[in-house]
């Protein structure tokens, strides 16, 4: 019933699913999620199983040079598909941004043109531009730098003072739901990938101020659209045995449309 | 010394890249009003006084400033003389400069303090107090303005701002660091 | 030592890590303040890219321009091709003056140079007269922020150094009584100068100015009551007319402080009859970084400071923690064009949030060049082998789709069938030492999809 005119062509295009390896591995229900709210906005999506990762926790080490054969499996995997989409705006900017040192072919030109963050799809390519259901909780959302600065997909503090953004608009329409007003709406979470480890206590410090923000602000759930900071985020909150919940913003809508 | 003079001018010429277009600054402009002009300056611990005319200006120094005694001025009568050669010691010991501005800027509530009108460079800044007197008339929206109406810089000039000012300790403001304590705009 | 180990010494003081943070991040919310109100504001930060990017394409020409110009105005022009040069240069003017005195206001360029150690190694009293710097002067310490070089200190640390240098009362730490114990003290120096020394903010090519903008105006008075004034440059200063300053005047001190403009925005052209003023330029490093087409872009910096305030490490590490001139974001673009391998953790002091690329003034593409540094300096073997190894294995392994579901399967089952003491070790696992690792689910989302396949 939720399904539109535009279900049709929904239908026929060929989406591919992409699931970062650390979500594969440790938030599966994220990936489960994922796909269940693309089915019920009409779109089959499909996991093919070849893929590993984007190779950016090498690349971001300073051995981009070894990711290459990550980048070409990469490229292999999702070479025949319309549409690449993953719930982790990090693994996504880093394939649009910085697959440009791999030889551009086309099939290099069309996958990095085509892989799209989850919310961005929903919203610029299928047009999606509420989702009804309700989730009646003080929800705090995350905006993940790479999605937000990376690929624009959140106005920035550093321009403007408007918060809106895609996920934002589409939580918004959730009945029941209220957002946390941050003192800091997009500060950095200091996951960064290996800068977690080799600048562990920063990272932890970041990490910190930032679930104390949310503390202080009342959030109850936790919530953003890439898994990674949320993985930090969560780490910190069950140290501290906080009482917040941490979701991706796909398990929120997907449990909402039901 | 002339040769690192080739050899950086060399070095340059060899790693600098293509050329590339030097763009044209528009003229933005803005509210170019004496309110804003105005808020701005006292908003930057500048102090804003309208009077009637510079005829009577030694009265409203003296109102304004009753306990000073030591003025050097291009306005009024002055007790204390200075020019390009006056000694270190009795500038030191100036407790007023009152000068011309020549233009103010609304945006940033700066005025434009040329060398001519200074009597000496570093009057503006020895002096324990700065006033400036300033044509209400003469007020330019932006910098882009303030710098089409300059032309040329001079030999030495500021846009001067309000008083001196530093929050060098634990970012807490203290006007008076190390020029003027405060600076009185006398307009006209 | 490495960044992290600098940043672990800095955060072991949780209250004053805070303190910092907040500090700078108010600062930070005063430049946003002062950014929304401009509309143009984002057209300005185009401009004053294009702008320098232009300037630094004809760089050669500029120079010469410049040169010209400020010798017909009666400024004498010297070249330096490193930090010893200019340091020679400087002292040989102080002492053909016969000069023991000397103020200097703010400039890095000096700082990058080590000149204060030169000159007061060949017996000429040195006082820098920006407040911060005086402070930092006093306690032997190096400025820790471009623009708020005093900016780790609280004021009961200024108090104590003022107590010990300046003779305040004990327990004094009132930042206005402070402050006027240092104007009163630098007063005396600034009556006193015989030379003065100062940065440059920008050097206008077709004019031959030099611009200097200060709050306290000790640039200023210390120039002009001094016999000689030495005004030391980067050749990066470079603008080529003196209409570009209505960009740059606009941009810098909004993206600084918030303010709307310095107090004093000082254009020296020529000098006061009877005296003299010299300019030199300093390449120190400079060419070569016009050299790497990747990097030449960090020459733009106005050093406004924003990407430092902005910059959520350092915020938490402090400036001292990235040990070197010019520290924060820019720093670590910079440094390693000076020396590789001791500043080789410095691009690696980011999470690449890219913050300090949006509030750049003159959109210099600070966290690309991070992620680029990091590629430069694992080619060049700076970075630690066991992490080059790691990442080789890793590689391997991502790019074998088999052998990547088998991994994945046993570190997952390892974390859930090793005790957590283990897995949480602190010499072992950094990750673990403030977060938890996340709960091992039963099984993967790839294992989940194959059931679900054949189900269907
Ligand atoms: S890099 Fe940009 S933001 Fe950082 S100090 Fe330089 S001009 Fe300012």
């Amino acid at each position: 019933m939720l399904l539109t005119a535009s279900e049709a062509k929904n239908e026929r295009m060929k989406v591919g699913l992409f699931i970062p390896c650390y979500v594969d591995q440790f938030y599966p229900q994220v990936g489960i999620a994922t796909l269940q709210l693309l089915e019920k906005l009409g779109v089959k999506a499909h996991f093919p199983k070849q893929q590993t990762c984007c190779g950016q926790p090498m690349a971001n080490s300073g051995c981009e040079q070894d990711a290459i054969p990550v980048y070409h499996n990469f490229v292999d995997t999702f070479q025949d598909y319309d549409y690449v989409v993953g719930p982790a705006g990090s693994c996504v900017y880093h394939v649009r941004k910085h697959f440009n040192i791999i030889d551009q072919t086309p099939k290099v030109e069309h996958v990095r043109e085509n892989t799209r963050e989850l919310f961005d799809f929903l919203i610029n390519v299928l047009g999606v531009t509420d989702i009804p259901g309700s989730f009646p909780y003080k929800v705090g959302l995350h905006l993940s730098c790479h999605g937000q600065r990376g690929l624009h997909q959140a106005n920035e503090s550093e321009m403007t003072p408007v918060r809106d953004g895609q996920l934002k608009r589409l939580l918004t329409s959730m009945k029941g739901l209220e957002f946390t007003e941050l003192d800091r709406n997009d500060e950095c979470c200091g996951f960064g990938g290996t800068f977690c480890v080799s600048e562990a206590g920063i990272s932890a410090r970041m990490g910190q101020d930032r679930v104390k923000d949310h503390v202080r602000n009342g959030t109850q759930v936790l919530t953003g659209g890439d898994m990674s900071c949320l993985m930090h985020l969560e780490g910190i909150i069950r140290r501290g045995k906080l009482p917040i919940k941490v979701m991706h913003a796909a398990e929120i809508l997907n449990g909402a449309i039901l | 010394m002339s040769n690192s003079r080739e050899k950086i001018l060399a070095a340059v010429k060899a790693n600098q890249p293509e050329e590339l277009p030097l763009p044209d600054v528009p003229a933005f402009t803005g509210d170019g009003s004496l309110e804003k002009f105005t808020t701005i300056l006292e908003g930057i611990g500048g102090k804003v006084v309208p009077i009637r005319g510079i005829t009577h200006l030694d009265v409203v120094v003296q109102e304004l400033f009753p306990t000073d005694e030591r003025v050097a001025s291009t306005l009024m009568a002055s007790s204390v003389l200075v020019d390009a050669q006056t000694p270190i010691e009795v500038l030191a010991a100036v407790d007023i400069a009152v000068l011309q501005g020549e233009f103010g800027v609304a945006e940033n509530g700066t005025i434009w303090l040329p060398e001519a009108n200074m009597l000496n460079r570093a009057l503006p800044m020895i002096t324990q107090h700065l006033v400036l007197v300033l044509d209400h008339k003469q007020i330019v929206p932006t910098m882009h303005q303030a710098y089409a109406k300059l032309g040329s810089v001079g030999d030495y000039g500021i846009f001067l701002a309000g008083p001196s000012k530093t929050a060098d300790i634990e970012q807490s403001l203290v006007i008076g660091a190390h020029g003027a304590r405060s600076l009185t705009v006398l307009l006209v | 030592m490495s960044h992290s180990q600098r940043s672990d010494i800095f955060l072991l003081d949780a209250e004053r890590t805070t303190w910092h943070d907040e500090t700078l991040w108010f600062v930070r919310q005063k430049r946003d303040k002062a950014v929304y109100a401009l509309p143009e504001f984002q057209d300005l930060r185009e401009l004053a890219s294009q702008i320098k990017n232009h300037t630094l394409s004809k760089l050669d020409h500029y120079l010469v321009q410049f040169e010209e110009a400020a010798t017909r105005n009666g400024v004498q022009v010297h070249w330096a091709a490193d930090a010893a040069e200019h340091n020679a240069i400087v002292l040989g003017l102080i002492r053909k003056h016969n000069a023991t005195r000397v103020v200097k206001s703010k400039s890095m360029l000096t700082e990058e140079c080590h000149l204060n150690p030169h000159l007061i190694k060949n017996g000429i009293e040195v006082i820098d007269t920006d407040l911060g710097e005086r402070i930092i002067q006093m306690r032997e310490e190096a400025p820790s922020h471009v623009v708020l070089p005093a900016i780790h200190l609280k004021k009961e640390d200024v108090g104590d150094t003022f107590h010990i240098h300046l003779g305040t009362t004990k327990g004094n730490n009132d930042p206005q009584q402070l402050t006027e114990a240092a104007r009163q003290h630098l007063r005396e120096k600034f009556l006193a100068g015989e030379v003065a020394i100062s940065g440059v903010n920008f050097a206008i090519a077709e004019t031959g100015s030099v611009v200097v903008c200060t709050n306290e105006g000790n640039a200023d008075l210390g120039v002009n009551l001094a016999k000689v004034h030495i005004a030391c440059m980067g050749m990066e200063k470079l603008i080529p007319r003196l209409s570009d300053l209505s960009v740059f005047t606009r941009v810098l001190t909004r993206s600084a402080t918030g303010q709307p403009v310095t107090t004093y925005t000082s254009h020296f052209t020529k000098p006061a009859p009877g005296k003299e003023m010299h300019i030199v330029i300093v390449d120190n490093g400079r060419t070569k970084q016009l050299g790497r087409p990747d990097f030449r872009a960090s020459l733009k910096c106005i050093r406004c400071g924003a990407c430092m305030n902005t910059c959520p490490v350092y915020r938490r590490s402090g400036g001292h923690s990235y040990d070197f001139t010019i520290p924060g974001p820019i720093g670590a673009i910079l440094s390693p064009n000076i020396d590789m391998r001791k500043h080789a953790s410095l691009p690696f002091a980011s999470t690449l949030c890219g913050s300090c690329t949006d509030v750049c003034p003159v959109k210099i593409d600070i966290h690309t060049q991070l992620y680029k540094w990091r590629q430069v300096l694992a080619a060049e073997g700076e970075i630690p082998a066991s992490k080059k190894w790691s990442m080789r294995l890793l590689s391997s392994v991502l790019s074998r789709p088999g052998m990547y579901g088998l991994g994945g399967k046993m570190a997952r089952q390892g974390l859930r069938f090793l005790p957590h003491g283990l897995t949480h070790a602190k010499g072992y696992n950094p990750w673990a030492i403030a977060r938890e690792l996340p709960e091992p689910p039963k099984q993967s989302f790839r294992e989940w999809y194959e059931q679900q396949q054949k189900v269907k």
